[in-house]
């Protein structure tokens, strides 16, 4: 699940934020019309959903219409229970993520530095990382029961691979006439961190951020649907074993806005953390 | 795949038991450390019906009569349970009787404490059913031979009685094809025509009728008028530390199911607080009965069903240990 869940990821906004490579694409899309195109892929969804149940393709007990869902969604809102479980989500989230970037961070500028500690570590990462959070879920929930703990383990696990390989990748890229320059400089260890290192990485790592980001959200709710732990997804599964379908697509639609609204702020974190790089600052 | 996480699940518990439960010290004195006299109980149940006491209990105030501040933990199966229940995440937890059976045999210390749910034993308008399409050949249970019949989870209490209600309606049993699927994705299956018939709880149940399925078996009353399907389970190890505690939560949720059993409207109405049923399914959904104690007579019925069907890999449950 997690695998394609990321691929899903990597490729949806296709072309315009692609790693720091792939990045020279012209943006000039005319600023108004790419969310205005954007906006209206989304009516076309809302009209199909609409229209569906009413042609008979399938039935509307168990794909209701779009008003339907806005309905639900509607009486959703004024449910305090539904903002404990957004609390809860994105607390899940919050904090997994910010876990999983610290400790990504500081592991991959500790392996990356030394030559030795990443061949030590090179076959164990590529072994660990494929395995999928959720082939964790049993042992999370033995060990942590439904609370949020058993989320952040799931969360972390996941997010931390993409955050650490990118790190790794980001400092394998500096300029050996840099790193040089920066030696007979006499730089210490620090400052070539600081002054050589980081900058060379971190487009890499605003990369694993936003993947890391959207894998996150991933994780907390199917965390919360498959072992119970409170937030959105453990509702979902409530109104999925209480029959009540409208409730379910209403939830679905605030994971998916979720989804779009981490994307958007992750993309707008590194705009702001890069706009010294090319690959943002548009007269490059 | 729900019989396999389960089955997982019980195998990661038995290991977390044997090795002496790494967790269980931090957990259980956290949360059931007492506090200006209460302490804190967390309950792993299903939310579902069957639990409705438990809720409408905790609002009567009948566990803090007691000194029992209860929290209840909503997981999506018993798979993650009976390993929080073992591991000390939750003091107690709810599962359906065959479940606790299969646990006690593969080894999984845990002992039931007071009596969950029974069945209404009325055969025809039971809490579960096997349902129909409105326009199936399948006109009783005999006619389930050689059909394909959903059930929640294989090899557990569904498939079980099932088979007795083909058996009692003179049918092979053996030739009954069971398909797992949670009861929520029932209706729609039988609707699409993915299985031919459904054994389903509440609410599907409800749904279903409500779109033209009909009721060809009523498996638990027919298995026994007075089956008891569930209960509320602890580890041996809490029922050695905190006697007291055990004893404490078995009366306040005596209180409860006395409670409910005598106010059925009031249990109905508890539901919106912690489901999502609502509207026609609330009012029509069927509810079981909540007898204040287990029924030993029809839990042997069910253990030997369980045997003859080998749920519990040869082996024979200790019901005396396990329930009494």
């Amino acid at each position: 699940m997690t695998p394609s869940a990321t691929t899903s990821v990597t490729t949806k906004p296709a072309g315009t934020d692609t790693g720091p490579g792939a990045a020279r694409n012209p943006r000039r899309l005319g600023g108004a019309a790419a969310p205005l195109r954007g906006l209206a892929g989304l009516a076309g969804l809302v009209v199909v959903l609409q229209v569906l149940p009413h042609s008979g393709l399938v039935s509307g007990d168990y794909l209701p219409p779009a008003s339907e869902m806005a309905r639900a969604l509607w009486h959703l809102l004024a449910e305090d229970a539904f903002w404990t479980a957004l609390g809860d989500t994105l607390t899940g989230w919050g904090l997994g993520l910010a876990i999983a970037v610290a400790a990504g961070l500081v592991a991959g500028i500790v392996i990356g530095s030394v030559p030795v500690l990443r061949a030590v570590t090179a076959s164990t990462i590529e072994f660990l990382r494929p395995i999928p959070s959720v082939a964790l879920i049993p042992v999370a929930v033995l060990l942590y029961g439904t609370d949020l703990r058993s989320v952040l383990l799931l969360v972390v696990y996941a997010s931390f691979w993409q955050v650490l390989v990118q790190v790794l990748a980001g400092t394998q890229d500096v300029d050996p006439v840099a790193e040089d320059t920066a030696r007979s400089y006499r730089l210490g260890g620090w400052g070539r961190v600081r002054y050589v290192m980081w900058p060379t990485a971190l487009p890499y790592v605003m990369t694993g951020v936003r993947l890391a980001a959207t894998v996150a959200l991933v994780l907390t709710i199917t965390a919360e649907l498959v072992i119970g732990a409170p937030g959105l997804g453990h509702e979902i599964a409530i109104a999925q074993t209480s029959g009540a379908v409208p409730q379910v697509y209403a939830l679905v639609l605030v994971t998916g806005l979720l989804g779009v609204a981490v994307n958007l702020m992750a993309r707008a974190v590194e705009r702001r953390a890069l706009h010294w790089h090319p690959s943002v600052r548009r007269e490059g | 795949m729900q019989r396999r996480v389960f089955g997982l699940a019980v195998t990661l518990a038995t290991v977390v038991a044997a090795a002496g439960c790494g967790s269980s010290s931090s957990g259980a004195s956290d949360s059931a450390s007492s506090g200006g006299g209460t302490t804190q109980v967390k309950v792993g149940v299903i939310p579902i019906v069957d639990v409705t006491p438990l809720y409408l209990g905790q609002k009567k105030g009948f566990f803090t009569k007691h000194g029992i501040d209860l929290k209840m933990e909503t997981a999506q199966g018993g798979a993650a349970i009976v390993p929080g229940v073992v591991s000390g995440q939750f003091q107690f937890g709810f599962s359906n009787v065959t479940s606790l059976m299969i646990a006690q045999t593969k080894g999984v210390p845990i002992k039931s404490v007071v009596n969950g749910v029974a069945t209404n034993g009325k055969v025809g308008a039971d809490v579960t059913g096997v349902a129909v399409k409105k326009d199936s050949s399948i006109k009783s249970a005999k006619d389930l031979v050689g059909k394909n019949v959903a059930v929640n989870t294989l090899q557990n209490i569904g498939d079980t009685t099932v088979r007795e209600s083909v058996r009692k309606a003179g049918g092979d049993p053996s030739k009954v094809k069971f398909v797992e699927m949670p009861f929520d994705q029932m209706p729609a299956a039988l609707d699409g025509g993915q299985v031919d018939a459904a054994w389903m709880g509440e609410p599907a149940l409800t749904i279903a009728k409500g779109q033209g399925a009909r009721v060809v078996a009523s498996p638990f009353a027919e298995t026994d008028p007075k089956l008891t399907v569930a209960t509320y389970f602890t580890s041996t190890k809490l029922l050695e530390q905190k006697p007291d505690l055990v004893k404490k939560f078995t009366a306040a949720m005596t209180e409860s199911l006395e409670y409910a059993s005598q106010h059925p409207d009031e249990a109905r109405q508890m539901l919106t607080s912690y489901t999502k049923i609502s509207g026609p399914v609330l009012k029509e959904l069927t509810l079981p009965t909540w007898p204040t104690e287990i029924d030993m007579a029809s839990l042997q019925k069910l253990a030997s069903l369980g045997e003859q069907d080998g749920i519990f890999g040869g082996k024979k449950p200790d019901l005396n240990a396990l329930f009494s």
